[in-house]
């Protein structure tokens, strides 16, 4: 089905509009061989370049006849009406008049005449390819391009202006408005309107584009609106396009939210119906609250240097599974689920002291005194010393790994005194202390001194119950 | 010359004759045709910056196919446990519970629900069927369980349950096939494949991606369900028991000693790389690794895939029946393999397809025994990955291939001798837990009489695409190129249930 869809774009894409689509690649020739032009005619004026002379009659006859072609295929562009009359008005008869004035600049120097004329009329046209080139730059990339930079910062970022206060924001000219005037009007606003469609204003937005309706109050599902924000950026008609900033989960929550709730151009956030799950998304975008960033916790915000490949090789070829924590990342996970916790390895560990986040030291040979020549490792976020031989000695060293967040001591020979040592890791989240030395007495003390931290004592019993062995008949 | 010389002579020559016979001519064509073509093409191409998509790298590195490799993005989830239920278990007696439906037990059905519906059985008018089984809420989530499973009903704190899950097909093979390998027909990897491909495996010793069946047959859609597909041969499931040998024909024959063994081995390892020299094959080179790995399995796999010896009160927790071939083993089994670093585990009991045609494969009798052989495993198997420190890293997946009508099953028109159900396609439950997935969440709700999904409809791609996620993939660009174009487990389907995912 998508084969013929493409077969029948194509045949649509008329030749004209084909064609069209050249000129912005062409104009950047007339730009650059008539400012050439021009520059060697003013610098003519010193006596040391007047031997550029000769080359001007050429340059100009270049330069007229690609401003020439750079018309036309503008022109056809222009036809395909993605964009707003008014601004490609003034860009289509700049474009002529430099086409025309650098024809005619070409036929002067073959005439011959006064060099003051010449040397006025490259001035002009410095200044009329200048101008061209602002306003074509306006039409591709939005009016407010270049002063963006300036005045917005880094207003890539969020689309949607913090609020105070949610509830009392006007749900379209405080939230819809700013989103789709930062993330849409570029090419569906005043300037331009790709796919024949504006967002800046009610009209508009209810007469859709020609993709359909963009905007069906009531039904988000049905909104080509939502449709295209939903489709997988792989898409070719994904909204925005893969290479301009997209929304986030939230705005698009955002949108499908006030769709659904009627489109409303009017009313207060606070009286628009709000369904449980809307509730946190708009909360969101409310100054002060916190953002969580989801899942990366695991691994430290800041950079790291990458580590010395050697080491890492001698500890692969020591059978330890070493690999970044994610394709790309620096910091390292290591397993020793086919490796010998040697003393040898181990020092080779304490090389990798600002890449190694994970370790899992899991049913190896791993003793005190092992555990002593890793207390470099600083950086670890998870440590599973689990059926090793560490016991209450080891806590001297763990206690000194302050990013510490998930401890596993199932099956040492590690007490209560020892677990106590670790009340000073702030960042501690998980402690499993299954079939260690803490008994069931130390139970309520441990939680009420680990109050943050979820401690898994095990010990699980899944009783045998009488239905399990009756069978039914 | 002697008649020995005569002899070698004559072999070196079949040899060698047989060799250039293996260069057909269409071979020859194809190389010479293809090769001088790709060269044109790639230096045209190479330009425009095709072929190197940076996102999509062939992560297949022949020699060493099962290294360990880290996933494009933080997975919550290191190894996988699925356990699937071959047969279609009813959710209406399990999960989804449904009192509406009670009040029609033994009514006609209506028209409206069978306009337009095909079903596998069910011809005519059927009666609607009651829940054959009491209901209770359990833990702070207030999840409903039914009797039939009693010690998981304790558990359900820590699970999310997908209610309103659905499918395409209406038989147990294809829908299989769709659950596991994101198409109904044969041919692609399945998800242990994908999984193993895109990261290896942290035990070189043991498979990454090992398969236990119980229930005394195997699924329906045979062991294409844990094929590779177009996927190198390496990564597909390796089958393992928990009775007698866990790797059938894994032990040297009698009269083989270790050595011998060994020996053999590199010679076949030897002209198997010749032979890789020879054709640039990569399959070859799996063979070579697959050959080493079964040798290195010899010794570690026997050790591992032993559960005789974990502790008396590991078995009593599980209910195992040692030396025996049972679910509760394989859940135990898949426990110490996740702990020795296997990727994937997939276990499949069979018998779930309560159609009410025998006492076996009936809602009363058939059913309640099943759950009773599965009840105290799946429990224990989450409280002992949980106070091990391994439900964090472990995803475990439970459900069927699709669901049981509300409607009782009237084969051919004529009313079934027991109460059963048949298969049906809109809505059915299954569970995850750990891994990274919420605690005691529900997502998904059906119809009063649980026909239909009423919101949260979820399908195999959604659940595949959630599954690669915690695994630490983005579903729509792990991809692997076969036949010109690059494919996807999900096809071009699935979204990733963020409602689920903690």
């Amino acid at each position: 089905m998508t084969l013929s869809l493409n077969l029948e774009d194509m045949v649509l894409l008329s030749m004209p509009e084909f064609i069209g689509r050249f000129h912005p690649v062409l104009v950047h020739l007339p730009i650059g061989i008539l400012l050439l032009g021009c520059f060697f005619q003013l610098l003519t004026i010193s006596k040391r370049f007047t031997s550029l002379r000769p080359t001007l009659p050429l340059i100009y006859l270049l330069g007229g006849l690609a401003a020439v072609f750079s018309s036309i295929t503008g022109y056809l562009l222009s036809q395909s009406g993605d964009y707003d009359g008014g601004l490609v008005d003034v860009h289509q008869w700049l474009g002529i008049s430099v086409a025309v004035i650098s024809m005619a600049v070409y036929l002067m120097c073959r005439k011959q005449v006064k060099e003051i004329w010449l040397h006025f009329t490259a001035a002009l046209l410095i200044v009329l390819v200048g101008l061209t080139g602002h306003y074509g730059g306006s039409l591709t990339h939005g009016s407010d391009y270049l002063t963006a930079a300036l005045t917005e910062g880094d207003s890539g970022k969020t689309a949607v202006p913090e609020i105070q206060n949610v509830q009392q924001a006007l749900a379209y000219t405080h939230m819809i408005q700013p989103l789709l005037k930062n993330r849409c009007y570029s090419c569906h606003g005043a300037d331009k309107q790709k796919g024949k469609l504006r967002l800046d204003a009610r009209e508009w937005m209810l007469k859709g584009g020609e993709g359909g309706q963009t905007i069906v109050p009531g039904s988000a599902e049905e909104s080509e609106l939502i449709k295209r924000l939903l489709l997988p950026a792989s898409n070719e008609d994904h909204m925005p396009p893969r290479e301009k900033p997209q929304l986030t989960a939230e705005e698009i929550e955002l949108l499908s939210w006030w769709i659904r709730e009627g489109a409303d151009f009017t009313k207060k956030v606070a009286d628009l119906k709000q369904s449980e799950k809307i509730k946190p998304v708009l909360l969101s975008f409310q100054s002060g609250t916190v953002k969580t960033s989801k899942g990366l916790e695991d691994i430290p915000a800041e950079e790291v240097a990458k580590a010395d490949v050697t080491q890492i090789e001698k500890l692969k070829q020591a059978g330890v599974v070493l690999i970044p924590v994610t394709a790309g990342s620096n910091y390292l996970s290591a397993s020793f689920v086919t490796a010998k916790a040697s003393p040898d390895v181990l020092k080779l560990l304490t090389g990798l002291k600002k890449q190694l986040i994970w370790l899992n030291m899991a049913n190896t040979q791993l003793d005190d005194k092992g555990l002593k020549i890793l207390e470099d490792l600083k950086a670890l976020v998870r440590i599973n010393l689990s059926n090793t031989a560490v016991t209450d000695q080891s806590m001297e060293v763990l206690k000194n790994l302050e990013h510490l967040q998930h401890v596993n001591l199932v099956g040492t020979k590690v007490s209560v005194a020892g677990v106590g040592q670790l009340k000073g890791l702030r960042e501690l989240k998980n402690l499993y202390l299954y079939r260690s030395l803490v008994t069931e007495k130390d139970q309520p003390g441990l939680k009420h001194e680990f109050p943050k931290v979820d401690i898994d004592f095990g010990g699980y019993i899944v009783p045998l119950l009488p239905k399990d062995t009756i069978e039914a008949k | 010359m002697t008649r020995d010389e005569l002899n070698a002579h004559r072999l070196v020559k079949e040899a060698q004759e047989a060799q250039l016979r293996s260069f057909t001519r269409r071979h020859f064509l194809k190389e010479s045709a293809m090769g001088l073509g790709a060269l044109a093409m790639g230096s045209l191409l190479g330009g425009c910056g095709f072929g190197n998509k940076s996102n999509n790298p062939v992560l297949y590195d022949p020699a060493h196919p099962l290294l360990p490799k880290s996933p494009p993005f933080l997975g919550k989830a290191k190894s996988v446990i699925y356990l699937h239920m071959a047969g279609a278990p009813s959710q209406l007696e399990l999960f989804d519970y449904k009192p509406e439906l009670m009040k029609m037990d033994g009514q006609d059905c209506p028209q409206s629900l069978l306009a337009g519906k095909k079903f596998a059985f069910i011809t005519g008018v059927p009666k609607m069927l009651g829940p054959q089984a009491s209901f209770a809420q359990y833990g702070e989530s207030r999840a409903w369980v039914s009797e039939n499973l009693p010690h998981f009903s304790t558990m359900v704190d820590d699970v999310s349950f997908l209610k309103a899950v659905s499918t395409d097909q209406f038989n147990h093979a294809p829908a299989q096939l769709l659950i596991h390998t994101g198409s109904p027909r044969l041919g692609r990897p399945s998800m242990g494949s994908w999984a193993t491909y895109g990261l290896g495996t942290e035990n070189q010793n043991l498979p990454g991606f090992v398969v236990l069946t119980s229930g005394g047959s195997f699924p329906d859609a045979g062991k294409s369900i844990w094929g590779s597909g177009f996927l190198p041969s390496v990564y597909q499931g390796v089958q393992c028991r928990s009775e007698g040998d866990p790797v059938l024909f894994i032990k040297d024959p009698n009269g083989m000693s270790r050595d011998l063994r060994k020996a053999s081995i590199d010679a076949i390892n030897a002209a198997n790389e010749q032979e890789y020299t020879n054709y640039n094959d990569p399959e070859i080179l799996s063979r070579v690794a697959q050959y080493e790995m079964a040798y290195r399995m010899q010794i570690s796999a026997p050790e591992v895939m032993n559960i005789n010896d974990e502790p008396a009160y590991i078995h009593e927790m599980y209910g195992t029946k040692p030396g025996q071939s049972c679910f509760a083993n394989n859940v135990l089994l898949a426990r110490k393999l996740v702990e020795k670093g296997v990727r994937y585990v997939q276990l499949f009991d069979w018998g779930w397809d309560a159609h009410g045609d025998g006492p076996s494969n009936s809602l009363n009798i058939g059913l309640k025994n099943k759950c009773r052989s599965i009840d105290k495993p799946i429990t224990a198997l989450l409280l002992d990955l949980k106070q091990r420190g391994l439900l964090e890293e472990t995803l475990v997946v439970w459900g069927g291939e699709f669901g049981r009508t509300p409607m009782m099953e009237n084969r051919n028109g004529v009313q079934n001798p027991y109460n059963g159900r048949d298969h049906h396609t809109d809505a059915f439950t299954i569970w995850m837990a750990g891994g990274g997935i919420k605690k005691g969440h529900t997502h998904g709700e059906t119809d009063e009489i649980g026909y239909s999904a009423v919101s949260g409809k979820v399908d195999a791609f959604d659940i595949q695409a959630t599954i690669l996620n915690q695994l630490g993939f983005d579903h729509e660009q792990f991809t692997y190129p076969f036949q010109g174009r690059p494919f996807r487990l999900t096809d071009v389907a699935g979204k990733v249930i963020h409602d689920v995912v903690a």
